[in-house]
C-alpha cells in the first residue's frame, strides 16, 4: 500500500467514525405507548422520578418518562422552536402558560373527569391568565405554593415574638428584633427573581389581583396600583443584612437555615433548599401583612404546578391517564411530603408544619395569584424591581414606577391589541 | 493535448472538493443568516404563529434603554479590555523575551488561562468575588473591596473584565513574543550606538517592528470581547440592575426565554453590522499606520 | 568577543523575579478552586487564614460525588467525541477546500469570490444564526451531537481556510507538476504530496479548533439542550442548581472540568502554543 492511500483511509475512517459515533438516537416500537413529560421544577427532581417508577410499575402499556432539566422553560421553548413536542408539560400558571394558550399549543381538556376535584380558586387563575377569554381549559392545577414571610419558630419563642397582622406591627418586629442584635431580614437579591417574593407577597394585599387586564383594557396604570407596594419594599432593606444584591437566593436560604436571620421573605417553594442545608430547623410561614387593615392581607398563593397536554399528543387517552395517576390522593400526599406544597385538588391533605399559620387562608380560599405569573419574562420586572431598591436618588420612585408603565405598553402592545380589539368587538355585539 | 486533459482533471477536481463545501458553509451559515434576518421583521416568539411587522422591531431597538445599555456595556468592556489586554501582554512578552531564567516554564505557566473554559473560570472567580475579596477588604480596611464587587453597578463590569482579562492576556503575550522574536538583533546593536535605552529603544526601534502583531492582537481582541457571554452567564447573568448585559447574553436570553426572538434577531443583525464594521475600521486604520511607517 | 556577550547576556535576575511573582496571579485562583474542592462545607470560613488554610484532610469524597452528580464520564465521552470528530473533519474538509480553493484563487475570479464569501463568514456572530439553526437542525433530524459536529466544522471553516489557504501560498506549485507529470490525478497528488506537506498547519488547525470545541458551551446548549447529552462545560453549568450551597462540591467539579485540558496541556505544551502562533500570525 501507499502511502498516499493510507493517507485517504485514515481521512476516510476519521469521516465514518465521526458520522457512525454520533447517529445513534432513536427509539425503539414494541407496542407500548410512550407519554413523554416535561416538567420544570428543579428541586422536585427526585419526587418526580419516584412518581415515574410508580407509575411504570402499575402500568404496562404506557412508559411514562418525565424530563426534569435544570433551566427548563429555555429548554422547552427550545424544543418548541423545533417542534419536538413532549406530550404532557408540567409547568407553573404563569405567563408561559398564557403565551403557550395564545400559540394554540395546548389541547383543551375540558372532559377530563378529574377536573371537578380541583378548588374552583385554582381553576379561576388559570382563567384569569387567558389573554382574552377563551372556551375550554387547559390546564389541570395541580400544586400551589404560598409565598409570605418565613420565620424560624425557635427563634420566635425563645424571644416572646408574636406574628404581625398589619404593617405596623411588622415593621415595629422588625425594629425590635434588630434591637435584641439579631437580623430580621435576609434577601438574595443578586439573583434578580428573589426581587419578586415580597413584590408578590404584598401585592396581593395592595393593588387588584387583575390589575394587569385592567391596565392592558385601559382602564388603569401601575403608577396608581402599584407605588406603595415599592415604596414598602424599599422599606424593608432597612432591616436587611449589609448588601443584600451581592447574596444569592442559595446563599440566603443557607443564611435563614443557619439561624442567621429571624425571617426570610420568600415562597414555601425555599422550604427543601433550607432543609437541605438544615434539617432541624423549626420554620413557620406567615401571610405578609403589607396592608394596615388585616382584612386586606390574603395569601399570595399561585398555581405552582399544573399539567398541559399539548395539541400534538396524539395518545390523549394514555395522558389522561397519567393526569389521572398523579390525582391519585396518596401520589398527591406523597408530592406534598416532599415539597411542602398545597394540593390544588379539593380534600383531606396533610400539610406541611411550615405551612401552620397559613392554613387558615388555604381552608377559607383567601388567596390571590402572583402578580408577576402575568408580567412578560423579557420585560425583566424582576431586574427592574432590583435597579429601584439600588436607586438612592430622590426620585428614584417616579422613574421606576414612569419606566414600569411605558416598558409595559412597549412589552405588551400585541396583547393589548388583542385585548382591546376583543372588548371593541363584544362591546359592539352586545 | 495531454496537458488539457490534465489541466481539465485538476479544475473539475477543484470545482468537485468546492461544490459541496460551499453548499454545507450556505446551509448552516448563510442560509440560517438570512432566516434570521427575515425574522427580524417579524413579531415571532420562537414557536406558534406569527405576523410581519416590517421595520418595527428596528425602531423600537433603537428606542429600547435596555439594548442601548448593552451596546454600551459591551463596548465599554471591550475597548476596556482590549487596552488592558494589550499593555499588560507587551509587558509580559518583553520580559518573557528578555534574558530570564526558566524561559520556557515561564512561558508555559502564563499560558495556561488561555486553555481554562470561560464558563468554569468565571464560576471560580464569581466565589472569589464574593467571598474571598470582600474578606480580604474587610481584614485590610479597604473600603473599595469589602464588599462584593459583583453586587454594585460601579465595580462589576470592572469584575467582568478582569476576569476576561486574566484569560486573554495569555493569547495576546505569546503572539507579541513571536513578533518580538521577529526582530533581528542588529536592530537593537544599531540603536546602542545611538545610545537609545529603555522606554525610548521600546517607542522608537521595536515598536514599529511589531505593529503587525499588535494589529492582529487588537483585531482578535476588539471581535472577541464584542462577543463576549460565558463570563457573563457565569458572573452576574446580567446583573446587578442589567447593568452586565452583553449584547449577546441579552439576544440569548430574551430572544429563546423572553419570546422577543424576532425583536432580538433584529438586534443581532445590527449587532452583526457593527462587528464588521469596527474589523474594517480597525485594519483600515492600522494598515494606514502600517504604510506610514 | 563583544558580539558573544551580547548574545549570551547576563540573566536579567529582576525581570526573573518578577515575572516569577506574576506567576502568582495564575496559580493563585487554581490554588484557591483546589483547597476549596477538597475542603468539607464545615471547613469554610469567612476569615482569609481560613480560606487560605489547606483542608484537614485530603479526601477525594467532594469529587466522587461531583463525577456522580455531573454524570462526569459520559460528559467527557461527549466531549471528547464531539472534539476529536470536528478536529478530524475539520482537518480532512478544510485542508482539502483550502487546497482546492486556494490554488485556483489567483487565476479564477469566481474562486476568489468563493474564498472572501466563506472567509467573511468570521465575522457573523452566533448569536444571530443560533435560533434559526435550532429550527433547521432539528427538521434536519439533526439536532444531536452530529449536528453538533456539523455546526462547528461549519463554523470554524472561515478561520480554518484562511490558514490552509495561506500556507499553501508558501508551498510552490513545482512540487505537484512532478507527481502531474507522473500521470497521478489532483486527488492523489493532494493526498501523497500537498496533505503530508501542510502538516504544520494540521497541527495549528487541530490546537485552535480542538480548544474552541473543547470550551465552548454555546452550541451544544441551543442545540442539544434537553436530549440528555452534555458536554463537561455543560454540564457545570446545567447543574449549578443542584449544587446549591455546597461550593465544595461544586469546586470539584470544576476542577474535574478543567483537568482533562490541563493535562494534555502539559504533555502538548509546545505544540500547543506553536500551533497558536502559527494561526495568530499567519
Amino acid at each position: 500500500m501507499t502511502s498516499k492511500t493510507k493517507v485517504t483511509g485514515i481521512a476516510a475512517a476519521a469521516l465514518v467514525f465521526a458520522a457512525a459515533g454520533l447517529t445513534g438516537c432513536g427509539s425503539e416500537d414494541d407496542g407500548v405507548v410512550t407519554i413523554k413529560m416535561l416538567q420544570y421544577k428543579p428541586e422536585a427532581v427526585d419526587a418526580f422520578q419516584e412518581l415515574e417508577t410508580r407509575f411504570n410499575e402499575s402500568h404496562e402499556d404506557i412508559r411514562l418518562e418525565i424530563d426534569s432539566p435544570n433551566d427548563a422553560m429555555k429548554i422547552l421553548k427550545t424544543q418548541l422552536v423545533r417542534e419536538d413536542y413532549p406530550d404532557i408539560i408540567a409547568i407553573g400558571g404563569d405567563i408561559n402558560y398564557s403565551n403557550f394558550l395564545d400559540a394554540e399549543l395546548l389541547m383543551d381538556i375540558s372532559d377530563f373527569e378529574g377536573l371537578s376535584d380541583v378548588k374552583e380558586a385554582y381553576l379561576k387563575m388559570d382563567k384569569e391568565l387567558e389573554y382574552v377569554p377563551m372556551d375550554g381549559v387547559y390546564a389541570l392545577p395541580y400544586m400551589a405554593n404560598a409565598a409570605g414571610v418565613l420565620y424560624n419558630r425557635d427563634i420566635f419563642e425563645e424571644h416572646g415574638w408574636t406574628i404581625p397582622t398589619t404593617w405596623d406591627e411588622f415593621i415595629s418586629l422588625c425594629g425590635q428584633i434588630e434591637s435584641e442584635g439579631i437580623q430580621p431580614l435576609y434577601f438574595g437579591y443578586k439573583d434578580v427573581w428573589t426581587c419578586l417574593a415580597p413584590w408578590n407577597a404584598m401585592a396581593v394585599d395592595l393593588a387588584p389581583s387583575d390589575v394587569c387586564y385592567q391596565v392592558n383594557a385601559g382602564n388603569t396604570t401601575f403608577s396608581e396600583n402599584y407605588r406603595e407596594v415599592a415604596q414598602k419594599q424599599k422599606q424593608l432593606l432597612d432591616y436587611a443584612q449589609d448588601d443584600p444584591f451581592a447574596y444569592s437566593y442559595n446563599d440566603a436560604c443557607t443564611a435563614f437555615a443557619r439561624g442567621e436571620s429571624a425571617m426570610y421573605v420568600i415562597g414555601s417553594y425555599a422550604v427543601p433548599q433550607i432543609q437541605s442545608v438544615n434539617p432541624d430547623i423549626n420554620i413557620d410561614s406567615f401571610v405578609f401583612p403589607a396592608s394596615n387593615n388585616p382584612e386586606d392581607n390574603i395569601l399570595n398563593s399561585g398555581n405552582d404546578l399544573q399539567f398541559s397536554i399539548m395539541n400534538r399528543c396524539e395518545n390523549k387517552e394514555a395522558a389522561y391517564e397519567v393526569l389521572r395517576f398523579f390525582m391519585e390522593d396518596e401520589n398527591i400526599q406523597y408530592y406534598i411530603d416532599d415539597q411542602n406544597a398545597v394540593p390544588c385538588k379539593k380534600g383531606d391533605f396533610e400539610l406541611a408544619p411550615m405551612l401552620d399559620s397559613m392554613k387558615p387562608y388555604i381552608e377559607e380560599g383567601k388567596l390571590a395569584d402572583y402578580q408577576d405569573h402575568h408580567y412578560p419574562a423579557e420585560m425583566s420586572v424582576d431586574a427592574m424591581i432590583q435597579t429601584y431598591l439600588m436607586d438612592d436618588s430622590e426620585d428614584a420612585l417616579d422613574t421606576f414606577m414612569e419606566r414600569f408603565d411605558k416598558q409595559w405598553v412597549r412589552y405588551n402592545r400585541d396583547i393589548i391589541r388583542k385585548v382591546q380589539e376583543y372588548t371593541e368587538e363584544h362591546s359592539g355585539n352586545e | 493535448m495531454e496537458h488539457k486533459k490534465i489541466k481539465n482533471d485538476r479544475e473539475r477536481t477543484f470545482m468537485l472538493i468546492t461544490i459541496p463545501v460551499v453548499l454545507l458553509f450556505f446551509c448552516f451559515n448563510t442560509l440560517p443568516l438570512l432566516k434570521g434576518v427575515f425574522y427580524s421583521f417579524t413579531n415571532f416568539k420562537g414557536y406558534g404563529s406569527y405576523d410581519i411587522v416590517g421595520l418595527r422591531n428596528y425602531i423600537d431597538l433603537f428606542s429600547d434603554a435596555r439594548v442601548g445599555n448593552s451596546y454600551l456595556f459591551t463596548l465599554k468592556y471591550a475597548v476596556v479590555c482590549t487596552i488592558i489586554v494589550n499593555v499588560i501582554s507587551l509587558i509580559l512578552a518583553l520580559g518573557l523575551n528578555s534574558k530570564i531564567k526558566g524561559k520556557t516554564v515561564l512561558r508555559g505557566i502564563y499560558f495556561i488561562p488561555n486553555i481554562l473554559g470561560g464558563l468554569v473560570v468565571g464560576y471560580i472567580f464569581s466565589f472569589f468575588f464574593t467571598y474571598i475579596l470582600p474578606a480580604v477588604g474587610q481584614t485590610l480596611g479597604i473600603e473599595a473591596i469589602s464588599s462584593s464587587m459583583l453586587s454594585s453597578t460601579k465595580t462589576a463590569w470592572f469584575a467582568i473584565v478582569l476576569v476576561g482579562a486574566w484569560q486573554s492576556i495569555a493569547m495576546n503575550t505569546i503572539i507579541y513574543i513571536s513578533g518580538l522574536q521577529t526582530v533581528p538583533e542588529d536592530v537593537y546593536e544599531a540603536g546602542s550606538l545611538d545610545g537609545a535605552t529603555g522606554w525610548k529603544k521600546f517607542k522608537n526601534l521595536t515598536f514599529p517592528l511589531i505593529i503587525p502583531f499588535f494589529t492582529i492582537n487588537l483585531v482578535l481582541c476588539m471581535k472577541n470581547f464584542l462577543m463576549v457571554f460565558d463570563q457573563i452567564m457565569a458572573l452576574t447573568k446580567g446583573g446587578p440592575s442589567q447593568s452586565t448585559e452583553s449584547i449577546s447574553f441579552l439576544i440569548y436570553n430574551n430572544g429563546i426565554d423572553g419570546g422577543q426572538f424576532g425583536f432580538q434577531s433584529a438586534n443581532a443583525v445590527v449587532f452583526f453590522i457593527v462587528i464588521v464594521a469596527v474589523s474594517v475600521c480597525q485594519m483600515r486604520f492600522m494598515g494606514k499606520k502600517e504604510e506610514q511607517l | 568577543m563583544m558580539k558573544k556577550e551580547k548574545h549570551e547576556g547576563k540573566v536579567n535576575i529582576p525581570v526573573t523575579i518578577l515575572l516569577i511573582l506574576g506567576c502568582l496571579t495564575i496559580f493563585f485562583p487554581l490554588y484557591m478552586a483546589v483547597i476549596i474542592a477538597f475542603k468539607q462545607p464545615s471547613e469554610m470560613t469567612n476569615d482569609i487564614m481560613g480560606a487560605l488554610a489547606f483542608p484537614k484532610t485530603w479526601s477525594l469524597d467532594n469529587f466522587a460525588e461531583a463525577m456522580r452528580v455531573t454524570d462526569f464520564w459520559n460528559s467527557l465521552g461527549n466531549s471528547l467525541l464531539l472534539t476529536v470528530a470536528t478536529v478530524a473533519v475539520s482537518i480532512a474538509l478544510h485542508g482539502i477546500a483550502g487546497y482546492a480553493i486556494g490554488r485556483s484563487m489567483a487565476k479564477s475570479k469566481v474562486y476568489n469570490f468563493i474564498y472572501l464569501y466563506i472567509v467573511s463568514g468570521m465575522f457573523v456572530p452566533f448569536a444571530i444564526l443560533m435560533m434559526p439553526l435550532v429550527k433547521q437542525t432539528a427538521q434536519l433530524g439533526i439536532a444531536n451531537r452530529f449536528g453538533v459536529v456539523v455546526l462547528y466544522v461549519v463554523f470554524y471553516m472561515p478561520m480554518n481556510l484562511l490558514l490552509y489557504a495561506g500556507y499553501l501560498k508558501n508551498i510552490p506549485l513545482a512540487l505537484e507538476e512532478a507527481a502531474r507529470v507522473d500521470g497521478a490525478s489532483t486527488w492523489k497528488t493532494y493526498w501523497s504530496i500537498i496533505f503530508p506537506v501542510m502538516k504544520p498547519m494540521h497541527a495549528t488547525v487541530a490546537v485552535l479548533t480542538a480548544m474552541s470545541t473543547w470550551n465552548d458551551v454555546m452550541t451544544p446548549l441551543v442545540i442539544m439542550s434537553g436530549t440528555g447529552k452534555n458536554t463537561l462545560p455543560l454540564a457545570q453549568l446545567n447543574f449549578q442548581t443542584q449544587f446549591g450551597t455546597n461550593y465544595n462540591l461544586a469546586f470539584a467539579s470544576y476542577l474535574l472540568a478543567l483537568l482533562p485540558i490541563l493535562l494534555f496541556y502539559l504533555i502538548c505544551q509546545k505544540q500547543i502554543i506553536n500551533g497558536v502562533v502559527n494561526g495568530a500570525v499567519k
